[in-house]
């Protein structure tokens, strides 16, 4: 590809003492592009993001961003240098309310004299303008972030994470809580996301879910790498293969093929 | 309440047809058909301070029927003096705990704060004395508290312990230093004094200054009083017909001058009600007052809303109208063991076997039996027509004003008997009002933003309006009131701060970045550090606003009684935790509102008060607080409940 890679990962590792939580990974995410990132429960995908959005620091390997080496030292950090990440958990308070999540650590403030307070008619604006941006038109600003729907609530981190001026967007299996088309439509947010110039790192388990919006593939399995492909490089059916390991997958299929043989029988 | 619950579910479940005229009719509203139409009291209860508030309200009119002094204006200087120190430390402990932490130290805190004061200013003990000015003094401990505060937030944060252990710790280690230190500079656990200090006179006036006035006897204070609550008083409830009711296109002209007629009315007996004493005239007063509010209310709504299209004619079932005859022969029944058994014989009043005793129970078990079937019937009517309805609960406002009058049938505890009888008599107008509104107005379904922008802005400025009236009025007390045989009414600066820091508090949570983080890290500690918020930082500034405030208790109580107990404040700490969650403040973290804090300290400090007025042993006094806070609690909780179900 002709373009140049926002940010660049190259050899990777992490280790707990000594666990090896992640070791050698090497990909790259470019604007306008999603990388997928998939990989079973355990496989490291969290410890990556983690170490990206500031939250742990990487023991070996170097992290290149808009030209530069970088390290972050803290999420004030990433989120400074433009990095927002979706947690899985989306990082909201359940019973605050949709605009002050929306703003949450960053809310607008204006002030006379020493004192400072939070523009709240500007926040409550500006949070409803973005989401309506996301194609959701939200009720109240005021109603908590807990009564929201979970389709809802990702758009929400979503547009927070637009709003703020992110270059990166990190995705933390966002769809993995949700039905079939609440799924569908933080999948649009994800294209959505990448039109608008983002670079969008989308981490799932669901190969299903990450072929159709990814352009590049960054596979985990233990910790280890299983390679870095190109959305022409590869096909769902490999996808799978290589997030189980390959082989063991095939021998689960066998056994359950021969389960079936002797029901049948 | 019922009928309004009922009504909406029965109308906005969206099943079938009702969803899609649900849809058609918001769509052409301009509005959101998802949100569904929650009514005033819905919307008001969803407020976490609300339950605290009716509760308070509740122990106001216990105490204020059961004792002839509680309502004066020096008792209720006696219980605001005291819910003035419990508030502020209840106020701070409440955003705290939104933070989702406690501070158990905060108690011997205000103790070991007043004592630094008192430790710094003295000239001579065993130990020699610092004999610094306040000047150097205030400061100085300011700085101790902040450190101690500071500690607390850093250890909870460093150890990652629950700060219930730590700040235990600190507690333990405050209780020894206070006895320790005291008894070794002077020798015995109470240590003297603060007017030791060279600038005292100048600091005395900021943290203890009272004033008892005035000798005037009329009153310019009064009409503006007057007009003041009276104006708020409308406010508010215009506040509820805005919020409630759709508007007309067309207005009623005879609805203005109903309105202004009640309006003229209401004031008038306001007026009436501050220049009497006299129970009878007081009694009188209530009932033209509860009047004056029916017309006003009435006029109000059939001058700005439009009638329902079709009142229907008067049906009534089979099972209301048994509910009917059973409930008006059941509060006839009570009417004659009113009249016909003889009242003279006893005042034993409560004691269940004399006469009088089998008398009263009879009477009540009578007249709350009819009562709840006429109240039942009254839901009922509203899903048949609004002329039933309305013609029920006329027959239910007619049974309440019967019982009303037959508990001031014989008076020999006149101000409870009067009290009771304008309670009553007002909710039979209440129930006259809303029976009449329900039956011929619409009621508003659907959002309506304008509505609700200027209802909401003239419940706040009545609200606002009638609390400034209030101040005026204590703030100026006559000689009368003073030679009273009440405690003379005093009023102190501690009030003020308490209000100020409540105020200052309420902007903080609300309006500030603080606010929102405080929010944030109790609410969830992990997403708020996700997004950037500094957790620790914010939650040892809470510890530290917390000690602060501790501080400033410890210099009011230092300066009012001029010395120190080694023990004083210790065990106060779970007052101010009481009186958050009283308040409505959470005990996991993440929701509640500082305004809660300070009236659950008034809730807390009411029946102190209250018990001495009504002449109550005193001895049973911890028994009665606990009771009155274990319903407090249940009832803050389950109005939350039916909140949260309505919110959904």
């Amino acid at each position: 590809m002709p373009k140049q890679p926002l940010l660049k990962l190259e050899n990777i590792s992490k280790f707990y003492g000594s666990i090896t939580a992640l070791s050698g990974v090497t990909t790259e995410v470019a604007e306008s592009e999603v990388t997928c990132v998939l990989g079973d429960n355990g496989a490291g995908k969290s410890t990556l993001i983690k170490i990206l959005a500031g939250v742990h620091q990487q023991t070996e390997g170097t992290i290149h961003f808009d030209g530069s080496e970088v390290m972050f030292d803290s999420p004030r950090d990433a989120l400074g240098h433009g990095i927002a990440t979706v947690y899985q958990d989306l990082a909201m308070v359940p019973m605050m309310s949709v605009w002050r999540n929306f703003f949450l650590g960053s809310e607008p403030t204006k002030s006379f004299g020493p004192l400072k307070w939070i523009d709240t008619k500007e926040a409550k604006q500006i949070c409803k303008d973005e989401m309506a941006k996301m194609g959701i038109d939200i009720r109240d600003t005021e109603q908590p972030v807990g009564t929201l729907s979970g389709g809802e609530r990702q758009s929400v981190a979503i547009a927070r994470a637009g709003y703020f001026g992110a270059k990166l967007l990190i995705l933390d299996e966002p769809t993995s809580a949700l039905g079939v088309k609440q799924s569908g439509v933080v999948l649009r947010r994800i294209v959505e996301a990448r039109e608008q110039g983002l670079a969008v790192i989308f981490i799932t388990h669901n190969p299903s879910h990450a072929f159709p919006v990814g352009n590049r593939f960054l596979i985990l399995n233990r910790g280890h790498s299983m390679g870095s492909f190109a959305k022409d490089e590869i096909d769902v059916n490999d996808l799978t293969r290589l997030m189980s390991g390959g082989a063991e997958l095939e021998a689960l299929h066998h056994e359950l093929r021969n389960m079936d043989t002797k029901i049948d029988g | 309440m019922n009928d309004q619950e009922s009504s909406t579910t029965a109308t906005e479940t969206p099943s079938g047809d009702t969803a899609t005229d649900a849809v058609v009719a918001a769509a052409a509203a301009g509005s959101d058909e998802r949100l569904a139409y929650r009514s005033v009291f819905q919307r008001l209860f969803v407020r976490p301070e609300v339950g605290g508030l009716i509760g308070a309200a509740g122990i106001w009119v216990f105490f204020w029927a059961v004792s002839e002094t509680f309502g004066t204006v020096g008792q209720t200087f006696t219980w605001l003096d005291t819910a003035a120190t419990l508030g502020i430390m209840a106020v701070a402990v409440s955003m705290l705990m939104i933070g989702g932490e406690f501070d158990l130290s905060s108690g011997a805190m205000t103790g070991a704060m007043g004592m630094s004061i008192i430790f710094l200013v003295k000239e001579t003990s065993e130990l020699g004395g610092l004999g610094f000015p306040l000047l150097i003094a205030i400061p100085l401990s300011l700085f101790v508290a902040l450190g101690i505060g500071w500690l607390n937030g850093f250890m909870v944060e460093r150890t990652g312990q629950p700060s219930f252990i730590i700040t235990l710790a600190t507690f333990f280690a405050l209780i020894g230093l206070k006895l320790g230190l005291s008894k070794r500079f002077v020798g015995q656990i109470q240590i003297g004094r603060t007017d030791e200090a060279s600038d005292f006179d100048f600091f005395q006036p900021i943290f203890a200054a009272e004033w008892a006035r005035n000798g005037h006897v009329f009153e310019l204070r009064d009409l503006f009083y007057i007009s003041l609550f009276a104006a708020g008083v409308v406010l508010t409830l215009l506040s509820v017909c805005e919020l409630w009711f759709k508007h007309a296109d067309k207005k009623n002209p005879a609805g203005l001058t109903e309105f202004i007629g009640g309006l003229g009315l209401g004031i008038a007996a306001g007026i009436g009600l501050h220049i009497t004493d006299g129970v009878g005239a007081n009694t009188a007063i209530a009932a033209v007052m509860a009047v004056a509010v029916f017309l006003g209310i009435h006029g109000w709504v059939s001058w700005r809303y439009e009638p329902v299209t079709d009142r229907g004619s008067i049906v009534l079932d089979e099972r209301m109208r048994r509910q009917l005859g059973t409930g008006l022969g059941l509060v006839m029944l009570a009417a004659v063991v009113a009249l016909v058994i003889d009242s003279s014989s006893s005042h034993e009043f409560f004691f269940p076997f004399t006469t009088q005793g089998i008398r009263v129970i009879l009477f009540v078990l009578l007249a709350a039996a009819g009562m709840a079937l006429l109240a039942m019937a009254s839901q009922a009517a509203l899903s048949a027509s609004p002329a039933t309805k309305g013609a029920v609960t006329s027959v239910l406002a007619l049974a309440v004003g019967i019982i009303a009058a037959l508990t001031f049938l014989d008076s020999e505890a006149s101000k409870f008997r009067a009290s009771m009888f304008s309670v009553l008599l007002f909710a039979a107008i209440v129930v006259l009002v809303w029976g009449f509104v329900a039956s011929r107005f619409v009621e508003r379904r659907i959002k309506s933003d304008s509505a609700d922008r200027l209802g909401g802005r003239m419940m706040v400025l009545g609200i606002v309006t009638i609390f400034i009236g209030l101040a005026f009025r204590m703030m100026f007390i006559t000689e009368a009131e003073l030679l009273a045989e009440v405690p003379p009414a005093k009023t102190s600066i501690r009030l003020f701060w308490f209000v100020l820091f409540t105020v200052t508090m309420m902007w903080v949570l609300a309006r500030t970045r603080f606010g929102s983080w405080t929010i944030a890290v109790g609410g969830n500690k992990e997403a708020a550090r996700q997004v950037g918020v500094p957790v620790a930082r914010t939650k040892t500034q809470l510890f530290m606003l917390v000690s602060a405030s501790a501080w400033f208790v410890g210099l009011l109580v230092a300066f009012r009684i001029n010395s120190i107990q080694s023990n004083a404040g210790d065990g106060q700490e779970f007052f101010y935790i009481i009186a958050a969650v009283v308040g409505g403040t959470l005990l996991t973290g993440g929701y509640g509102t500082t305004f809660g804090g300070a009236i659950g300290a008034c809730i807390m400090s009411m029946p102190l008060a209250g018990i001495s007025a009504a002449r109550w042993n005193t001895d049973w006094r911890f028994l009665i607080i606990g009771m009155f806070l274990g319903f407090a609690v249940v009832s803050n909780k389950y109005i939350r409940n039916q909140a949260e179900a309505i919110r959904r």
